[in-house]
């Protein structure tokens, strides 16, 4: 296969992965073309782009819209079109849709996005290259037939069970289900809610293993059949099956993570693999056996981590493998040593539920800096937290030279922060810093639930801003009201 | 020994006090050879800058006055604890607290008025407890006084000081007049002896600053003649300008402790310069003991450039007042009366009021003592029969309760019966029947009161907080509320505090917190909104910041934008008042209308960030009304659907 030099690069993305994207395009000389909703009109990232189109009225549906962005690609000139995490990352059509139109998809091909998108084909994948699966169905049959294969998967493997949309990823779409009665509730609240996120309303079920430890290979693979690993992320500490805080490398015996690194290259080779993609495994915490879950063919959420611990540009290496390089990092130059962290500041309210605080305005914002913090955001003073788009502000990747000193620097890097208006998950960061089992590096997927105390974190309260509401006071009645 | 080392022996401090207790204490103070003076700060600010001395001038100075050798520091009691909430939105207890920490080797005074604590009326008898045992955690030595010298009004802070290992000072209010002789004074000293034993101060309070040094001199004399071994502090104000010389009298005459203040400070009205004192007594072969006059002189250094910053609280009226003789009114109250006087336009009148009607209700009304709260029933009668131009009419509740004998026992004669029948009617007589005798107290549920204050502050309270309340209670929520609103502003300069006319754009200062962080503050721009509210654009640590401030327009309804919290929502759901948690979109809504419904039950389905979220009913009843449909968008709040239960 030759090699095709890109020249411009189409994001079809928003926020923070938009901009991350950019600034690789950037530092590779390419020219750089986003694309924006009209919510996104203010957005930092297109003020960072040499072109920025405008695509329609949105939200989150001209960022959908295939023909859209193949039109906005035409339009600019642009010769590439990289996806980023969600929207259209994942979607077969839309790479085959870049594909028709002479442009190239930064990621894998259609085909390779088409079978490990369906939950039930990738498992079939893993099977075939030899690594252990969780026992669980195929698409359920639609009414009744799929709620007597539900019951009888869970009368066979017990509960709980896992319902999980066939088209899910990034955590959405899962169900844990407690009984044959709460399996007859959540199958057709799962089911509708997999139609309106996925469009596809295919469900399976999957056994639940409990309290596990959810373990990621990152790996990289070009168009001449060289497969690479770039380590482990354990990404255990979530909620509600949404990652919350990710390290690198995951906490377990260099066996295991052989074991694993073996098996993830092993699935992507069996999928025919091209470019970027995690493969997800489940690790019981004791045993440390290991099941696959899936394969992400898209850039993580959390990819940071692994950047920050490699040293290695994955954005970069997607662009040079679309271009049809040879991925040809010497594995000796992959660090693998230390800890990476990366913590999600989001506008959201921990102690109601992570409760998104759209449409609060940022008053005051300050962020950290200093040796081992990396920030990856989008928000500045004067932001609006979009009601229309997730409440996610600013991604900061922690590196430090093992997990002691990572937490202490992160710490240190959290109390940097001041960002005045929305609540923020920065202080229930500083709680999980502070909370003995994860300063021990020990936690499952199910270390919030057994850890609720971290919500009990006091608010911040910053005394200066009340000194300075008086100052202000006195200064625009001229008098203290408060004195005379 | 050399007399440096002599005198820091002889210095009294709070360890001295710990480790030795009170009756050692006194008898330090008996064999000193001299006498102590105590730094009437509190009675200086309340006099001639109405009470508003800032914390952060009392921390300024801290380490000259803690140097100085002071027997004590006056520095609450008496106006102050109401006005520390007030004016200088300042917890009196954490202004002791801060100032202890800072002043560690001096012992801090109050002055507390007895039944009426730091008020102006009687409190329950559990009130008064707790509140003593609260404030003596930082103040070691409690002047307590009557306006009767009435002793049953004293007895449970007596008590209470007693109980909590502090000195107890109880006093003697001086006025003159022909009742005020010494025989009465010393045998209103043996009945205080006799209810307190000998481990007492004994303060001779000359609150008007009355009498001549003579007079002061006799009455020192006369009480320690009948009580050698009684350790007698004068304190005395300096209105009429004569109390140096009561001091040197009360002195010669054998006082051990007198009352007088930084020279920097002093007006007309409160305490007289400390060091001229302390300089004349030398010379007359006193000595103060345990003073550092090099520390005296330092503190007034530091404070003379801070004075400038009080100029508005100083009275209008300059110069000293040696009519005080004749209208008697305490030095605390002198500023305040001429201010009355010039708001309500009646200054003109204030020779009159002062020199004639002022002394002639004093006399009518029993010439006992005008201090607090009876100087202001004195006051306030004399100006109402002078303005109203018939006297005794609409007298207010407070002197009604006095002439009817609630506060205690006029000391010397009751008011002519022509005064009770101006005050009461015709049927006066049954009414002093019916209604006289002296009134205890009631005691309150303190646990109720905790309750009220809860409710009202919308939190747990503090023991703090709680005895604050208890006060002046309304005084106190709303400096709670400021507290949390704006912050432990005690901090700042009075520069800052009392900055009239706004400050100048690009104007640069450093502000401390409360907890030792030094912030720089620099002020921008300042826009207004449409509604008229200000916005001041201000460089918080170097970082710019925009601040609104509400500005409540004339006559302009009050915007309110109603929000709930989670648990208001919940709770509301329990009544059948179900509203979104969240912002999203309403994805379903399975039931109808005139449904029946069980608690649990699904009513609605929001979506929010792909996630579909169950509202459930939190009672079971019928659906009244459904006020959404699937595809409207809802904010937290807002309201989804009405059920009702049978």
């Amino acid at each position: 296969m030759k090699e095709k030099a890109i020249r411009k690069i189409l994001i079809a993305n928003r926020g923070e992965i938009a901009l991350r994207i950019l600034r690789t395009v950037k530092e590779l000389g390419k020219g750089a073309v986003v694309v924006y909703e009209k919510p996104d009109s203010e957005a930092y990232y297109i003020r960072l782009a040499d072109t920025a189109i405008l695509i329609g009225e949105g939200p989150r549906c001209d960022y959908l819209d295939i023909e859209r962005i193949i039109w906005a690609a035409r339009k600019s000139g642009a010769d590439a079109i990289h996806p980023g995490y969600g929207f259209l990352a994942e979607n077969a059509d839309f790479s085959e849709a870049c594909e028709n139109a002479g442009l190239i998809f930064i990621g894998p091909p259609p085909g390779v996005i088409r079978d490990l998108g369906n939950k039930v084909v990738a498992r079939r994948i893993a099977a075939q290259a030899g690594i252990d699966t969780i026992p669980g169905t195929g698409d359920l049959p639609r009414g009744e037939d799929g709620v007597a294969a539900a019951l009888k998967f869970g009368l066979e493997h017990g509960y709980p069970i896992m319902l999980k949309a066939s088209s899910g990823g990034g955590g959405r779409g899962i169900r844990k289900v407690v009984s044959e009665k709460d399996l007859l509730v959540q199958l057709p609240l799962a089911r509708q809610e997999t139609l309106s996120a996925f469009n596809d309303e295919n469900i399976y079920v999957e056994k639940c293993v409990e309290s596990p430890r959810h373990v990621e290979i990152q790996i990289l693979a070009d168009r001449h059949g060289r497969i690479m690993h770039l380590g482990s992320r354990d990404c255990s500490i979530q909620r509600r099956h949404q990652k919350l805080l990710e390290i690198a490398p995951a906490n377990l015996p260099a066996d295991v993570l052989e074991a694993m690194y073996a098996a993830a290259i092993a699935a992507a080779r069996q999928a025919g693999y091209v470019n970027a993609g995690t493969v997800e495994f489940l690790v019981d915490a004791h045993s440390h056996a290991f099941w696959f879950m899936e394969m992400n063919t898209r850039l993580q959420v959390e990819h940071t981590v692994t950047e920050e611990l490699t040293g290695v540009d994955i954005v970069r290496e997607q662009i040079r493998i679309a271009e049809g390089q040879v991925l040809d990092i010497p594995r000796e130059r992959i660090h693998l040593m230390g800890k990476a962290v990366q913590v999600r500041i989001n506008a959201e309210d921990p102690k109601n539920n992570f409760m998104p605080e759209g449409g609060k305005q940022v008053e005051v914002y300050q962020s950290p800096g200093g040796p081992g913090v990396r920030l990856d955001g989008v928000v500045y003073q004067g932001y609006r937290v979009p009601t229309e788009y997730d409440s996610l502000m600013v991604k900061m990747t922690i590196r430090g030279y093992n997990w002691e000193q990572t937490i202490q620097r992160l710490k240190r890097a959290l109390q940097g922060f001041l960002i005045v208006g929305p609540a923020t998950t920065v202080p229930f960061y500083l709680a999980i810093c502070d909370e003995p089992d994860f300063q021990a590096e020990c936690f499952d997927t199910g270390y919030l639930d057994t850890h609720q105390d971290i919500f009990l974190y006091p608010e911040q309260e910053r005394e200066v801003a009340k000194l300075a509401k008086l100052i202000a006071e006195i200064h625009a009645r001229k008098v203290n009201p408060f004195a005379y | 020994m050399t007399r440096q080392t002599q005198d820091k022996d002889m210095r009294i401090t709070p360890q001295d006090l710990r480790r030795r207790g009170v009756r050692e204490i006194l008898d330090k103070i008996r064999r000193a050879d001299g006498y102590y003076v105590t730094n009437t700060e509190r009675d200086l600010s309340q006099s001639d800058f109405k009470n508003r001395i800032m914390p952060h001038t009392q921390l300024l100075v801290a380490p000259q006055r803690n140097d100085a050798g002071f027997f004590s520091l006056e520095i609450t009691g008496g106006a102050s604890v109401h006005v520390d909430m007030l004016r200088k939105q300042m917890s009196p207890l954490e202004k002791l607290e801060v100032l202890s920490a800072n002043m560690p080797d001096t012992l801090f005074q109050t002055l507390c008025r007895g039944v009426n604590l730091f008020g102006y009326r009687p409190y329950p008898d559990n009130v008064i407890r707790l509140t003593v045992r609260s404030f003596a955690r930082w103040v070691h030595v409690w002047r307590v006084f009557d306006f009767l010298n009435h002793i049953p009004n004293m007895v449970s802070v007596f008590e209470e000081v007693r109980e909590a290992g502090a000195i107890l000072e109880p006093s003697i209010c001086f006025s003159t007049g022909p009742e005020h002789t010494d025989a009465y004074y010393v045998r209103k000293v043996g009945e205080i002896l006799e209810v307190t034993g000998e481990d007492i101060l004994l303060c001779i309070k000359n609150h008007g600053g009355l009498g001549t040094p003579r007079r002061i001199g006799a009455l020192v004399g006369a009480i320690r003649e009948r009580y050698p071994e009684l350790v007698i502090h004068y304190h005395g104000h300096n209105t009429d300008g004569a109390d140096l010389g009561r001091i040197v009298a009360a002195v010669k005459n054998g006082a051990k402790i007198i009352d007088a203040s930084d020279h920097a400070l002093t007006g007309f009205y409160g305490p007289p310069p400390l060091l001229t004192a302390v300089d004349i007594l030398r010379d007359e072969g006193h000595e103060a003991v345990g003073l550092n006059r090099q520390a005296v002189i330092d503190a007034s250094n530091l404070l003379r450039g801070e004075r400038e910053h009080y100029r508005d609280f100083e009275s209008q009226f300059l110069g000293f007042d040696p009519t005080a003789q004749i209208h008697k009114l305490p030095g605390g109250a002198t500023g305040s009366s001429f201010e009355q006087a010039v708001k309500g336009g009646f200054l003109h009148r204030m020779p009159h009021i002062l020199q004639r009607e002022l002394p002639l209700v004093h006399t009518e009304l029993g010439n006992w003592w005008s201090v607090t709260p009876g100087s202001q029933i004195l006051w306030t009668t004399a100006v109402n029969n002078v303005l109203k131009g018939a006297r005794y009419r609409d007298a207010n509740d407070d002197l009604k309760n006095l002439m009817l004998g609630r506060y205690g026992d006029f000391p010397f004669h009751r008011p002519a019966d022509s005064i009770y029948e101006a005050v009461f009617g015709k049927d006066w007589k049954t009414i002093l029947e019916r209604d006289g005798g002296y009134q205890r107290i009631e005691d309150i549920d303190i646990a109720v009161e905790r309750k009220v204050l809860e409710h009202r502050i919308g939190r747990p309270a503090t023991d703090d907080e709680l005895v604050l309340y208890l006060q002046h209670p309304n005084d106190a929520v709303n400096f709670f509320k400021f507290e949390a609103k704006y912050g432990k502003t005690w901090v700042l300069s009075p520069d800052i505090w009392f900055r009239k006319g706004g400050y100048g754009l690009g104007d640069k200062f450093e502000i401390p917190d409360a907890f030792g962080r030094l912030h720089a503050i620099e002020i921008g721009p300042q826009r207004r909104t449409k509604t008229g509210d200000a916005v001041t654009y201000l460089v918080i640590d170097h970082h710019p910041e925009q601040i609104l401030t509400e500005m409540e327009a004339e006559g302009a309804q009050v915007k309110k934008k109603v929000t709930f919290t989670p648990r208001e929502i919940e709770a509301l759901a329990k009544t059948g008042d179900i509203r979104s948690q969240i912002i999203g979109t309403v994805s379903e809504v399975p039931v109808a209308e005139g449904e029946e419904v069980s608690a649990g039950q699904v009513l609605i389905v929001l979506e929010a960030m792909k996630m579909l979220n169950n509202v459930v009913a939190g009672i079971s009843g019928r659906v009244a009304e459904i006020l959404v449909a699937p595809g409207d968008r809802v904010e937290v709040g807002d309201p989804l659907l009405l059920v009702r239960s049978e």
